[in-house]
């Protein structure tokens, strides 16, 4: 029996016995290669969910839906390890308790599904230490070095190029399970932080903001650059901000739902060269 | 006779140690650059990054953030995670194209009137070399000038 298969009787089995409300998983999408969430709510209709290579998107951002979880009922959830993550940050923050949350994990290697032992977030610390011991991507650090060896003045050019193309759909927000403030910055209007129209300095801003609210949070799923419609390189400046973490305060996001978050804890010998 | 480049520069200070440090200034007659506009706040902690990039666009050439020595903090650790959230900021800063020059930190106590003096002269002076914050600005210039937005 094949992943699919077994996950499939093992959601069947959740929702009949009522141990878990809902299955959220992935489903076929508008074309073959594509795949899309599926909400399972009834043992019959399990026989939508599927599992292959291009379940790539992090179901872990629907979690977070308004009242889904305050009824105190379990729900279960397709999750590679970088979804394990956020759920591991998402309960250290304080927006879900882990134990309602029952984990189907699973692993995409060379377009190949491959199972994770475990159901629950805690299950899976294993897998996070071993994703923590291979670093973060390497092709990433690569694209990222090259920005850094230009000149300030260049990289400026560089960016204002991408972020003029911003057309603020905030699709990158939505995708993502760590913009989950009731009020986002940008909605804020008084006083109103960041230029609402799309303008490239209010692009600017925008982009530069929530690349800041993700230092230390991202887990690099990669969902707002797969979601950008005008396809700035966000991933590249979300990776540069988990490397600037892992560095200064070897911090690796989302280990377990008992790390605090980077910003909102200290040491005492935290570097400060920079500071006069 | 063009005039010559007065930076503008935004100072966020908080209030018991640079702030003071910069009053000591003051009461000791000492001079400093007069291209500093100094925000006063209640601690670095409450520092946010949306302030510096409110200075950019307002036209700031530069900004300084400063506040207590750490360990000296009037709320005894708002400046550790102050100084968190600088390293984060200014590496975020600098990866999109924002000089560091021109953002600047650091700690200033009440006590040290000769080194806000110092501070700010010497950076008023790097800022003069180095000129207005024109690729910044521009944005804003398109802004203001161009209905179409």
């Amino acid at each position: 029996m094949g992943i699919q298969e077994q996950y499939r009787s093992e959601a069947a089995g959740l929702l009949s016995s009522g141990a878990v409300k809902l299955v959220i998983g992935f489903g076929e999408g508008s074309t073959v290669e594509r795949r899309r969430p599926v909400f399972v709510r009834t043992p019959a209709e399990t026989e939508r969910l599927v599992l292959d290579g291009g379940c790539v998107a992090n179901l872990s951002t629907y979690l977070l839906t308004e009242g889904l979880l305050s009824d105190g009922k379990s729900v279960a959830v397709f999750l590679k390890p970088d979804g394990i993550r956020s759920i591991n940050i998402l309960a250290a923050e304080a927006q879900l308790n882990p134990e309602q949350v029952v984990i189907f994990g699973f692993d995409i290697e060379e377009g190949q599904v491959r199972a994770l032992e475990g159901r629950k977030a805690s299950d899976f610390a294993p897998v996070i230490g071993v994703a923590k011991a291979a670093g973060l991507s390497a092709e990433l650090q690569k694209e990222a070095e090259l920005l850094d060896q230009i000149s300030a003045a260049e990289r400026f050019e560089y960016w204002k190029d991408q972020f003029s193309k911003c057309i603020k759909c905030y699709a990158c927000r939505q995708v993502c399970p760590m913009c989950y403030c009731r009020r986002c910055i940008v909605d804020v209007n008084q006083p109103q932080w960041v230029n609402t129209s799309s303008h490239t300095l209010g692009n600017f801003e925008w982009n530069i903001v929530r690349a800041f609210h993700l230092a230390g949070r991202c887990v690099a799923c990669g969902g707002c650059d797969r979601s950008c419609p005008v396809n700035i390189p966000l991933r590249l400046i979300n990776h540069r901000m988990a490397k600037e973490v892992l560095d200064a305060f070897d911090y690796y996001a989302g280990e377990c739902a008992e790390q605090k978050p980077v910003l909102a804890t200290f040491r005492q010998d935290d570097p400060e060269t920079f500071i006069l | 006779m063009s005039e010559p480049f007065e930076p503008k520069i935004v100072a966020f200070v908080c209030t018991y140690c640079t702030y003071a440090g910069a009053d000591l200034a003051g009461t000791s007659r000492m001079k400093y650059a007069s291209n500093v506009r100094i925000v006063r706040l209640p601690c670095t902690g409450r520092i946010s990054p949306m302030f510096i990039l409110k200075a950019l666009q307002k036209g700031a050439d530069a900004v300084l953030v400063s506040g207590c020595h750490p360990g000296d903090c009037h709320f005894a650790q708002g400046n550790y995670h102050a100084r968190r959230r600088w390293t984060v900021f200014r590496a975020l800063l600098s990866f999109t194209g924002i000089p560091e020059q021109r953002i600047r930190f650091s700690w200033i106590s009440a006590a040290e009137g000769a080194k806000f003096t110092e501070l700010i002269n010497n950076l008023t002076e790097d800022i003069r070399k180095l000129g207005p914050f024109e690729q910044y600005h521009e944005l804003q210039t398109v802004i203001e000038t161009q209905a179409t937005y």
